[in-house]
C-alpha cells in the first residue's frame, strides 16, 4: 500500500497517480490534470459547460438568421444585394460572441482579438459597398483611436485609488479629444481640408461638465465610489 | 408496509420524485454562498483505502436510490430526477460546504470528501436532513469497514447494503402528517449580530472538543437536556454581545434574540423517511424586559423546549408550512414567479426572524467493533446567512462532544465568549486545529 502525501489516503498497489488530487506518487513534481478532483472544480466545469451551450444556442441562431437574410433577399432582389451587409454584421457580432466566451477573462487574448475583428469585419463591409473606398482613410484610424481611447479611460479606472466622479470627468475630457479627433479624420476625407466645428462645439459644452464632476468628487462627495452609486 | 427488493425498477417506473416541503425552499434561496449543505465526518484510527471506499460508495449508493437524483426544473416546481449515479469520492478543500452545480445534468448532489482518516460526506438540504444523512453515512461506513477487512457480527440497527428498500423511505413525511390548523402567532424581527462578513469564500469553521461525561454531570445536576443547556449559553453570550454593542450605538429597535433549534421529526411522527423531515423550534429572550441572568435563561429555555416541541404545538408548525403549497393559486404559479417569491419572503422575513441557528445531532451510537474503529464525528452546518453569520452544530459519540461553529463573519466574539462559559463552567473545550 502506498500512502499519498498530499490526502493522506491510503492507494492500491499499482497505483502511480492519486485518483483524488491527480499527484504523481513516484515522480512528485509531476501533476497530472484530473479533473473532478475537489468540489469547486465542479462549478469551474459546470460554468464551463454552460458558455459552450450558450455559444451552441447562439450558433443556431445566427445561422438561421443568416440564412432568413440571404433567401430573403434572393427571392426579392434575385441576387445578393442588402442581405450581404446584414449577414456580415450578425456574424461579426457572433464571433465576438465566441471570442469572449473561449478566451474567457483572458484580456491579452480578447483585445488584440477585438481589435483584429472589428478591423477585418470593417474592411469586407467596405469592399461590399460600392463606391468610394473609406476603411483605410476612415475606418482603421478610427478603429484604432476608439481602441486607444478606450485602453487610455480603462487603464485610468484601474490605476485611480478614488474610483468615483473623478474617473468619469476624466473620459468625458479624453471624449472630446477622440470627438476632435474623429472630425479631423472625416474632414479630410470628405472635403480634403480640415475646417474644425461640431467637435470643438461638443468639447466646449462638455467640459463645464467635467469641471462640475470633478467639483462634486473632490469637493462634495470625497471619494464616493462609481460601482456603489450606479450599482443596480 | 410495502417493500421493493427491485429498486432499479421501481425507480425505472418513477424516473422522478417531488421535492419535499422544506426543500421546497431551498432552490430558490441557494447561491454560492448560501450553499444549504451539510457535512458529517467520520475520523477514523487509520489513513482512508481508497479501493475500499471506493466500493463502499458504490455499494451503498444502490442502497440508497432515492440519493442519485439531481434537481431538474419543470413548469411549476423542482423535482428530483433519478440519475442512477453514485456520489463523486473528492478530496478535501480548505472551505467545507462548497457548493452543488445543481444545473448540470445527472450531477449528484451529495458527495463523499477523504483525506487521511477522515471520511465526510456532504449532503444538499434538497435531498435529506441531518438524520437522512447519518443513516446513510452509518451504512457507507459498515460497508467501508467490512470491505476492508473489518469483521461486525452485529450492525444493529444500521441499513445494509442487501436490505429491501422501503417506499416509506422515500414518503413527503410534511404532507403526509399535514392536518389544516391554525398558524402560530408571528414571530417579529430578532436582533442579530454587528459583526462585518468575511470576504468570499466567506465560511470558516471553529471546531472544539468537550467530555461529555463533564457536560452531563453538570446538566443533571441543573436538571436540563445538553441542548438545553448550550442552548442557554449561546442566548447567553449573545445577550453579552447585545450589551457590549448597544452601548455603542443605542439606537437599536429589534431586542429580541431567538435561536432556531431543529427537531428531528421521526421522533414525533410514525416516519421512516430518509427525506427532510425536521422543523424548527425558536427559543428566545425577550431584551425589552431587562437583562437576564444565566440561571434565568436556563430556566426559561428548559421550559420553552418543552412546551413548544410538543407535538400539538410542532403540529402547528407543520402546518403552516405545508399550507402554502397547497393552495391551488400557489401551484399553479410558473416556478420563476414561485422562486422570486420564495426568495423575496426569506430575505425580507424569514431570514430576519432568527438570531442564530443550533443544531444537534444528538449522540451517535454504533455497533462496538465499529466504534472501535473511529476516533470521533464531526458535524457542520450549512453557511448561514449573511443577517444570521454564525450557526452552530453539535454531535457526540463515545464521550465527546463536538462543537463546531459556521463562520461567515470577520468576528469570533461569540465562539469565544461561549468557549469561556464553558470553561467557566468546569467543562473543558479543546479547541482543534483547522485541517
Amino acid at each position: 500500500m502506498a500512502l499519498c502525501e498530499n490526502c493522506g489516503v491510503d492507494l492500491d498497489e499499482g497505483l502511480i497517480i492519486c485518483p483524488l488530487c491527480g499527484k504523481h506518487l513516484v515522480n512528485n513534481n509531476e501533476e497530472e490534470q484530473v479533473s473532478f478532483n475537489y468540489p469547486s472544480d465542479i462549478i469551474r466545469l459546470q460554468k464551463k459547460e454552460n458558455r459552450k451551450y450558450l455559444w451552441e444556442l447562439s450558433g443556431i441562431i445566427t445561422f438561421s438568421g443568416i440564412a432568413v437574410c440571404t433567401i430573403v433577399d434572393l427571392l426579392i432582389n434575385k441576387r445578393l444585394n442588402w442581405s450581404l451587409l446584414s449577414d456580415v454584421s450578425v456574424l461579426t457580432a457572433w464571433v465576438i460572441l465566441t471570442l469572449f466566451l473561449f478566451a474567457y477573462k483572458r484580456t491579452l487574448l480578447i483585445v488584440p482579438g477585438l481589435l483584429f475583428i472589428i478591423l477585418a469585419s470593417l474592411f469586407i463591409i467596405d469592399l461590399i459597398i460600392p463606391g468610394k473606398k473609406w476603411f483605410f482613410p476612415v475606418g482603421f484610424p478610427l478603429t484604432i483611436a476608439a481602441f486607444f481611447v478606450t485602453g487610455i479611460v480603462i487603464v485610468l479606472y484601474r490605476a485611480a485609488n478614488l474610483k468615483g466622479f473623478n474617473v468619469l470627468a476624466a473620459a468625458i475630457i479624453i471624449l472630446s479629444g477622440f470627438c476632435i479627433l474623429t472630425e479631423l479624420i472625416l474632414d479630410k476625407y470628405l472635403n480634403g481640408v480640415v475646417h474644425l466645428r461640431w467637435s470643438l462645439i461638443v468639447a466646449i459644452s462638455i467640459l463645464p461638465v467635467a469641471l462640475i464632476l470633478f467639483f462634486y468628487h473632490y469637493r462634495l462627495k470625497k471619494g464616493k465610489r462609481l460601482d456603489s452609486f450606479f450599482h443596480i | 408496509m410495502s417493500s421493493i427488493t427491485n429498486n432499479t425498477e421501481f425507480f425505472k417506473d418513477k424516473g422522478w420524485l417531488k421535492l419535499d416541503n422544506a426543500a421546497k425552499l431551498f432552490p430558490a434561496i441557494i447561491s454560492k454562498d448560501l450553499t444549504s449543505v451539510f457535512r458529517i465526518t467520520a475520523i477514523l484510527k487509520e489513513p482512508v483505502k481508497y479501493s475500499a471506499i471506493r466500493e463502499a460508495v458504490d455499494i451503498t449508493a444502490k442502497r440508497f436510490p432515492y440519493f442519485s437524483v439531481s434537481l431538474g426544473s419543470g413548469l411549476f416546481w423542482h423535482f428530483l430526477e433519478f440519475n442512477n449515479q453514485p456520489p463523486r469520492i473528492q478530496a478535501e478543500e480548505a472551505v467545507p460546504c462548497t457548493s452543488f452545480a445543481l444545473k448540470r445534468k445527472n450531477e449528484p448532489l451529495y458527495r463523499v470528501i477523504i483525506k487521511d482518516s477522515r471520511i465526510s460526506v456532504e449532503f444538499i438540504h434538497i435531498l435529506t436532513d441531518g438524520a437522512g444523512a447519518l443513516e446513510y453515512f452509518k451504512s457507507l461506513l459498515y460497508s467501508y469497514f467490512t470491505i476492508s477487512g473489518k469483521r461486525i457480527s452485529s450492525p444493529g440497527g444500521i441499513i445494509l447494503p442487501g436490505m429491501p428498500i422501503s417506499k416509506d423511505e422515500i414518503d413527503d413525511s410534511y404532507s403526509k402528517f399535514f392536518r389544516k390548523l391554525p398558524a402560530p402567532s408571528k414571530l417579529i424581527k430578532a436582533w442579530h449580530l454587528p459583526f462585518r462578513l468575511n470576504n468570499r469564500p466567506r465560511m470558516s469553521v471553529i471546531r472544539g472538543e468537550a467530555n461529555i461525561d463533564e457536560i452531563l454531570s453538570l446538566t443533571h445536576r441543573l436538571n436540563v437536556s445538553v441542548t438545553e443547556y448550550f442552548v442557554a449559553v449561546y442566548l447567553f453570550s449573545l445577550q453579552e454581545i447585545y450589551i457590549a454593542t448597544t452601548i455603542k450605538n443605542k439606537k437599536r429597535k429589534r431586542k429580541v434574540v431567538r435561536v432556531e433549534v431543529p427537531v428531528n421529526m421521526r421522533n414525533k411522527f410514525p416516519s421512516r423517511t430518509m427525506r427532510n423531515f425536521s422543523l424548527f423550534v425558536s427559543l428566545e429572550i425577550d431584551l425589552r424586559l431587562g437583562t437576564y441572568t444565566f440561571e434565568e435563561i436556563l430556566q426559561s429555555v428548559h421550559h420553552q423546549l418543552q412546551i413548544s416541541s410538543d407535538i400539538k404545538q410542532i403540529s402547528r408548525f407543520l402546518s403552516s408550512n405545508v399550507r402554502y403549497e397547497k393552495l391551488f393559486i400557489i401551484k399553479v404559479l410558473p416556478l420563476f414567479i414561485k422562486k422570486m417569491f420564495i426568495a423575496a419572503i426569506y430575505r425580507g422575513l424569514a431570514s430576519k426572524r432568527f438570531t442564530g441557528i443550533i443544531t444537534n445531532l444528538g449522540l451517535i451510537t454504533l455497533p462496538g467493533e465499529m466504534s472501535e474503529l473511529i476516533n470521533s464525528f464531526e458535524f457542520i452546518a450549512p453557511p448561514p446567512n449573511p443577517k444570521i453569520k454564525v450557526t452552530s452544530a453539535l454531535v457526540s459519540f463515545k464521550g465527546k462532544l463536538m462543537i463546531s461553529f459556521s463562520n461567515i463573519s470577520k468576528s469570533r466574539e461569540l465562539e469565544r465568549r461561549i468557549f469561556r462559559h464553558l470553561s467557566g463552567a468546569g467543562i473543558h473545550v479543546r479547541i482543534l486545529k483547522n485541517v
